[in-house]
């Protein structure tokens, strides 16, 4: 009886391989990445780079177990909403509006907690952010938002 | 005895009064007119600030957007707001579909829609 089980999950686990899934592919391109504009200091960048990167930009690298059903489904669904929220890789496609927004919810998911989720951090501890690491982000969020505002006001005038 | 009626009858008559949804508006904005152009903030009071305003019972509504504080926040924070009142107005997700099915008069109309759509994109008149 236990013996068929398991073949029967087994089975399972073959033929869910065999449903497709498409992970988002990475784009080598920097050009409109948010670090080549001077806008992140190192510190700042550096944390994007470890803590948000892998969802949020083109960078992604895939682990081995997102290569296989069914944690494939996961990661192939997170890069692709994640990628869709707000993507580094582009920022230089948002205009200043939408930059200044886009830094505000930064400072709201990372000042909260929500994000790099949980899930993630699990598989990448690394990933984790400490609270001084939380504060450092949300502080540098507030001085580039006040600095795009002043930009525009430049281009208004 | 009669006298007990005529108090039970009063009294439920009074009950009417508790029942349902407030039917009465928040007093408007006082911040709202220094702020914000007059077209603009005469859609807000009638179609938005009703949920979303600092004493709105409505918790949802109040914790996304309170347009008191938003006329108080400074720049940065009120152009994030407004591209956000940008990007739910453009998607058409308020007002809620839930809450126009039983009040379907505050739906925005064309012309409504448009003039929030305008001011909240930021964009200056030519």
């Amino acid at each position: 009886m236990k013996r068929r089980i398991l073949l029967g999950l087994a089975l399972v686990f073959v033929i869910i391989q065999f449903i497709p899934v498409e992970l988002p592919p990475p784009d080598p391109d920097r050009s409109g990445d948010l670090i080549g504009t001077g806008l992140a200091n190192q510190e700042v960048a550096q944390l994007f780079k470890t803590s948000c990167y892998s969802c949020h930009s083109n960078e992604t690298e895939y682990p081995w177990y997102s290569h296989v059903a069914p944690s494939s489904w996961l990661v192939a669904r997170d890069v692709r909403e994640g990628r869709d929220e707000l993507n580094f890789s582009t920022w230089l496609k948002y205009d200043t509006t939408r930059m200044i927004r886009k830094l505000d919810d930064i400072a709201s998911e990372v000042g909260e907690g929500n994000m790099p989720m949980p899930i993630y951090t699990l598989m990448h501890p690394s990933a984790k952010l400490t609270d001084e690491q939380r504060e450092l982000i949300v502080a540098w969020t507030e001085t580039a938002m006040d600095a795009l505002v002043g930009e525009e006001e430049v281009e208004e005038n | 005895m009669k006298r007990l009626l005529f108090i039970t009858c009063a009294a439920l008559c009074g009950l009417l009064f508790f029942q349902g949804k407030p039917t009465e508006k928040p007093a408007p904005s006082p911040y709202l007119d220094a702020e914000l152009p007059a077209e603009v903030k005469a859609v807000v009071d009638q179609k938005c600030y009703g949920c979303h305003n600092v004493n709105s019972k409505n918790e949802k509504g109040k914790a996304k957007l309170d347009w008191d504080a938003l006329t108080k926040m400074k720049k940065a924070k009120r152009m994030a707001a407004m591209d956000e009142i940008n990007e739910v107005l453009t998607e058409g997700e308020m007002p809620p579909k839930k809450f126009l099915e039983n009040k379907p008069e505050g739906a925005l109309t064309e012309a409504e829609l448009a003039t929030l759509l305008a001011w909240s994109s930021g964009k200056k008149k030519k």
